[in-house]
């Protein structure tokens, strides 16, 4: 507590300090943004692994997902600037597939996918955000609204921020806060919903027509979630500085606090100290991850660019996490832009990942259903990764190539592998497209 | 930890005001390689890092929203 008062200070002495010393040799107000812009992106992105949450811990965790967005950003006169911001996400999960894993085609296993309705989903959201500059450009507002959407979850956000420059523009601090209201529709494990109140256990007519194995008289620990919001505060505080006339820095401050649902209803846990049961060659859900209703994560990042020659940029990141289950972690990654050319750029970068178990995980039958809190998410997991990437980026400041009235400003183009130190492997695969109104 | 964070935040407050780097010698800074924050095109990572670990914030990326579960 008292590091955030030093922090709080720290931040209230410097705006209090600069705000003394700011520009006001301001003689020529230029436009925020000159014209408007369009960023079309997209990303197709694949996974693979054997630790599946849905499945306990144990299984599938196949998935693949195509993301496109569209960026628009608008100048509504010199100081205002409107941003839109939509995007959508259509995945297919062999994991979540399993929610429901009798779909009749073969044995239901949990390294094989289902063909039922939780393959698939598609995600949508929608930002918008407003930003207003003081005629000195030394003052920022901005205010924000988004809105997401999938089967199964509902999200409203939204917030603002303040951005100060002083010291010649040399300095910049900026504060945001952001309030997320997410609801849930919960969707449970196909073999827990006869469990659930008013349901007809054992009689229902998934174990009619399908011979328990192991333990027949199942009995699963079950009780449908009441609450079914999630509600997450954030406030942020940004400082960033030039340090010479090839080197600037930053260091970034998230505070968040999250209340609510925060288990994932259709992750499922096996139980040590419970008798297995089985249909076919998959374990029956001894109970659904059951995780705290409150959750507070720290995060303090800092960035270190410096211009090396007019060939090499080199940006340097790195960020140490923590939070009230117990979880610590620290990223670090390096990002080399090499201009090979007049128009091109490459990218080869590298990040470090590792981060400790949450107290309340445990792998594949490793919880003791007397535990008050449990999952076998291994996203929770103690783990560390490596990721390798390599982008280009063709860009034209004059930007002769045209669609209708839009120029092509650049095209970027980026690849990304990663892999922790279990099985778990990702790939990432992402295009761009940036356009400017003439 | 939180300490050492706040020194560093209070000393690179005091250390801004030392030096300031004018408009026109800013032509290294304002490479568009040297932007202290993230290129459109690396949302799609930074959301696949909010929803495969377990950190999040302090990267420019959303801190809260979304399930994440898939």
């Amino acid at each position: 507590m008292k590091g955030f008062l030093l922090i709080l200070i720290g931040f209230w002495s410097g705006m209090s300090v600069f705000a003394q010393t700011a520009d006001s040799t301001s003689t020529y107000k230029k436009r925020v943004l000159e014209n408007t812009e369009v960023d079309i992106l997209s990303s197709y992105y694949s996974q693979t692994g054997d630790n599946a949450a849905v499945t306990g811990g144990r299984g599938t965790e196949e998935l693949t997902d195509f993301a496109p967005s569209i960026v628009v950003a608008i100048p509504l006169n010199a100081d205002d600037v409107l941003n839109i911001d939509a995007n959508i996400s259509a995945y297919t999960s062999a994991s979540s597939s399993n929610i429901d894993p009798f779909d009749g085609s073969g044995p239901a296993d949990p390294f094989v996918s289902s063909s039922g309705a939780s393959s698939g989903d598609v995600w949508t959201n929608l930002n918008a955000s407003y930003s207003h500059s003081s005629d000195d450009r030394d003052k920022i507002w901005s205010a924000n609204v988004s809105f997401s959407n999938e089967y199964d979850y509902f999200s409203v956000g939204f917030g603002g921020s303040y951005s100060r420059l002083f010291n010649e523009k040399n300095t910049e601090l900026s504060v945001k806060a952001n309030v997320f209201l997410d609801s849930w529709k919960p969707i449970y494990p196909i073999e827990l919903r006869p469990f659930a109140e008013g349901g007809n256990g054992l009689a229902n007519y998934l174990f009619r027509n399908y011979t328990i194995t192991g333990n027949a008289d199942y009995q699963p620990q079950f009780v449908e979630f009441q609450n079914k919001s999630r509600n997450s505060y954030s406030v942020g505080f940004t400082f960033s500085q030039i340090l010479s006339k090839k080197l600037q820095a930053a260091m970034e401050l998230d505070l968040v606090q999250q209340d609510g649902l925060l288990s994932t209803p259709f992750q499922r846990v096996y139980f040590q100290d419970v008798e297995d049961s089985f249909i076919e060659n998959f374990q029956l859900a001894d109970a659904i991850e059951l995780l705290p209703d409150t959750r507070f994560k720290i995060a303090v990042g800092g960035r270190l660019n410096y211009y090396l020659n007019e060939i090499f940029v080199l940006r340097g990141y790195y960020r140490y996490y923590t939070d009230d289950w117990g979880i610590r972690s620290h990223t670090a990654s390096l990002e080399v832009p090499i201009k090979i050319a007049e128009k091109f750029t490459v990218y080869p970068s590298y990040r470090y990942y590792t981060q400790t178990a949450a107290d309340y995980f445990a792998g594949y039958e490793s919880h003791f259903s007397t535990e008050g809190f449990y999952t076998s998410d291994y996203d929770l997991s103690d783990f560390n990764a490596n990721q390798y990437g390599f982008g280009v980026t063709y860009t034209d400041i004059f930007t002769n190539f045209h669609i209708w009235n839009y120029g092509l400003k650049s095209i970027d183009l980026k690849y990304n592998h990663y892999a922790r130190n279990s099985n778990f492997k990702a790939d990432i695969i992402a295009a761009g497209f940036k356009f400017i109104l003439d | 930890m939180i300490k050492k964070i706040g020194f560093i935040a209070v000393l690179l407050v005091c250390l801004s005001s030392c030096t300031a780097v004018r408009e026109y010698e800013k032509v290294y800074i304002n490479d568009p390689d040297m932007v202290l924050g993230t290129k459109n095109i690396d949302r799609f990572e930074t959301n696949f890092h909010a929803y495969r670990e377990a950190a999040v914030g302090a990267n420019g990326g959303k801190t809260g929203g979304g399930c994440g579960c898939n």
